[in-house]
């Protein structure tokens, strides 16, 4: 269980920027990814969550070759991804799918769900006719769809329904990695639980390995193994799920944790509420030093804006991205404001 | 409709429609676009069915010559010509020329347009840059001075006006169809489809021109008018189809034009002619428009 199914290493997208509307001149790149590290382990769910911008999406399209890196190195069940050229990589890519976060915009609207389903099966040349028609209809079984949805178009579905389509197509050619990029995040609350225990359901039957990625930390601490915080194109913090969720030691983090309210309401008085200022900066123009320091409430006037602090293990299988972490985590170092103040200024 | 209320709606109750079964329902419940399709019909109808139609030949003289011909009445309802012919009978057998025009133009146009749009659109980089510049270069000519120059460089003839007009118009076709296929270029379905292994010309040719070509459709029947136009314009000053027997609505119209004091009717029904089909075309593009647009729900 514990064997490495994706590796990722120093992973960078850099998004030229361009003046002029047709190759004009770029004058600088968006730092989308930024060096990102960290390995997926088979069979379990690795939770990616950071604010709006932080690179999440992007990380995940680069582990599909959706993007394409501009440096840094995936190797995925020993095969470097990034050296595959054209057959090779369409051949992996029944390995590895995505589900995507707009269950609206994914689905092609002029195409019928058998159709769509059936699609991987088609282009690769696995089914056709009767066998193709029976596949797709054990895979409607799977994720919950009426046998008579085939017929239909998207258009005729609800969002919950498009993403359980969604979820048919992508695990149609049986793969070994699912990127789930906020796979319900766009969904109705009510609906978001059916569709989780569906996921769960299916990495159970399926043997599937997971990348679920999430904007904050109320879905993902459910539903994750390990969790990996991302802020403004790298990994602050990666750590098991139950360890970041109970001892973060990432200032960044904390504030995550900060946000999701607890349901136990004597905890919930007394819980740590850490509200950061301003925005998220822009990736084109990240801040030196820490990237967080121009937001983290923990800052010291030593190393943080001048200093990168590297990923390094606090404790096993517990890593961290700050200079600070073990006196921070110690109470040696307080927030420069209290929590109050910090949240009527912002 | 919301998400509750959409998972609410039991899915037995709605029959399986196509996106463009949908569209052709909307049209029909748009009262202008379907005024739109009778009167393109009824021009239809009279370019095939003109010797049926038509009371007389069109190069027929049925009255004589007269210097100032009798306008309309029971037996020639749009009057005699200045060589005696029926002029209802030669509006009816000019609408064949003029659909075919329209039609021929529009055809040349989209095919050209297309093929560039959509590899401008799908390859990106310095095929797109390339492409697109030289539209820009042809788009900066005026239209009709363009056509002009195509004719005179062609020579004369019904195919060689159909040709002109209809390259006049590719860069439009090309333009708006490169904007088109760059939409969903970055839609989250064309990602899907590469994520699922489908090849990069088939993702193009049967998820992204099918979703991409509402648009262009609707330009093409707009188009479709103005080449009709066109056609009449080129022959009023007199690089029109050069066939003299062909009654051309533009040639009436250029023909008669200094007639305007004593016979007015040779002005006003061929240019009726021409307000009316081009009225009809575009009446029924903007039902397209508005029937093929996904955004204005079903
Ligand atoms: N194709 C692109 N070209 C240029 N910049 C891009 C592109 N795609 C993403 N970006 C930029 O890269 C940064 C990271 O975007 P990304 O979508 O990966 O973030 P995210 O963490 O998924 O955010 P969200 O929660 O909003 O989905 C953003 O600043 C975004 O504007
Ligand atoms: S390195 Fe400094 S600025 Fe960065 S998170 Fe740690 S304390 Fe905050
Ligand atoms: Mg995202």
């Amino acid at each position: 269980m514990t064997a490495d199914l994706v590796v990722v290493e120093d992973l960078q997208v850099h998004f030229p920027i361009r003046t002029g509307a047709l190759l004009g001149r770029t004058t600088g790149a968006v730092r989308a990814v930024d060096g990102v590290s960290l390995s997926i382990r088979k069979g379990e769910t690795l939770g990616l969550v950071g604010e709006s911008g932080s690179g999440k999406t992007t990380t995940g399209r680069a582990l599909l070759r959706l993007v394409e890196p501009t440096g840094g190195r995936v190797t995925f069940d020993g095969v470097d991804v990034l050296a595959l050229r054209g057959e090779e990589l369409r051949k992996l890519r029944r390995r590895m799918q995505m589900v995507f976060q707009d269950p609206y915009s994914s689905l092609n609207p002029r195409r019928n769900v058998a159709n769509l389903v059936g699609e991987p099966l088609r282009v690769h040349g696995i089914a056709s006719g009767r066998a193709l028609d029976t596949r797709v209809t054990e895979l409607l079984d799977l994720v919950g769809l009426p046998r008579n949805a085939g017929a239909r178009y998207p258009h005729e579905f609800s969002g919950g329904q498009r993403q359980r389509i969604g979820l048919a197509r992508a695990v149609a050619l049986d793969p070994d990695l699912v990127v789930a990029d906020e796979p319900v995040s766009a969904l109705d609350v009510s609906i978001q639980a059916q569709i989780l225990n569906l996921l769960g359901d299916l990495q159970q039957r399926l043997d599937l390995t997971y990348l679920f990625i999430a904007h904050d930390l109320a879905v993902v601490r459910h539903v994750a193994d390990r969790i990996a915080v991302m802020y403004l194109g790298t990994i602050v913090e990666l750590a098991t799920a139950p360890a970041l969720v109970g001892r973060p030691l990432h200032p960044y983090s904390r504030a995550l944790l900060s946000a999701v309210p607890i349901p136990d309401p004597r905890v919930e008085a007394v819980r740590e509420r850490i509200i950061l200022r301003g925005d998220i900066p822009s990736p084109a123009a990240p801040p030196p030093g820490c990237r967080f320091h121009t937001r983290c409430p923990f800052r010291q006037a030593t190393r943080c804006d001048t200093e990168i602090p590297a990923l390094r293990e606090v404790r096993p299988g517990h890593t961290v991205a700050c200079h600070w972490a073990e006196e921070i985590e110690a109470g040696r170092i307080r927030p420069a404001q209290p929590a109050a103040a910090l949240a009527a200024d912002g | 409709m919301s998400i509750a209320q959409a998972e609410a709606t039991e899915l037995a109750i709605e029959r399986p429609v196509s996106l463009s079964r949908t569209a052709l329902v909307r049209l029909r419940r748009n009262p202008a676009a379907i005024a739109g399709a009778v009167i393109v019909g009824l021009f239809l109808l009279m370019a095939v069915a003109a010797p049926l139609i038509a009371p007389y030949g069109p190069n027929e003289s049925v009255g004589g010559l007269a210097s100032t011909p009798p306008g309309p009445s029971a037996q020639f309802w749009f009057g005699l010509d200045e060589q005696g012919r029926d002029l209802f009978s030669r509006i009816v057998f000019g609408a064949r020329l003029s659909l075919l025009v329209g039609f021929v133009a529009v055809l040349v146009g989209l095919s050209l347009g297309l093929l560039l749009g959509a590899l401008a659109g799908w390859t990106g980089g310095r095929t797109d840059a390339l492409v697109m510049r030289s539209m820009d270069l042809v788009l900066a000519i005026p239209p009709f001075l363009l056509a002009v120059g195509i004719v005179t460089l062609l020579g004369p003839g019904v195919l060689q006006v159909m040709v002109a007009i209809g390259l006049v118009t590719v860069p439009q076709f090309a333009r708006l169809l490169r904007g088109s296929v760059l939409a969903q270029k970055e839609s989250d379905y064309v990602l899907a489809g590469r994520a699922i292994g489908v090849p990069s010309w088939r993702l193009l040719l049967s998820h992204v021109l099918p979703n991409a070509i509402g648009p262009v459709i609707v330009l093409a029947t707009l188009t479709m008018a103005t080449a009709i136009i066109e056609v009449a314009a080129l022959s009023f000053i007199g690089l029109g189809p050069a066939d003299p027997s062909l009654p051309e609505w533009g040639r009436m119209l250029a023909e008669n034009a200094s007639r305007l004091q004593n016979a007015v009717h040779l002005v006003l029904f061929p240019g009726f002619a021409v307000v009316l089909l081009v009225l009809g075309i575009n009446l029924v593009g903007d039902g397209l428009r508005e029937a093929l647009d996904p955004k204005l729900g079903r």
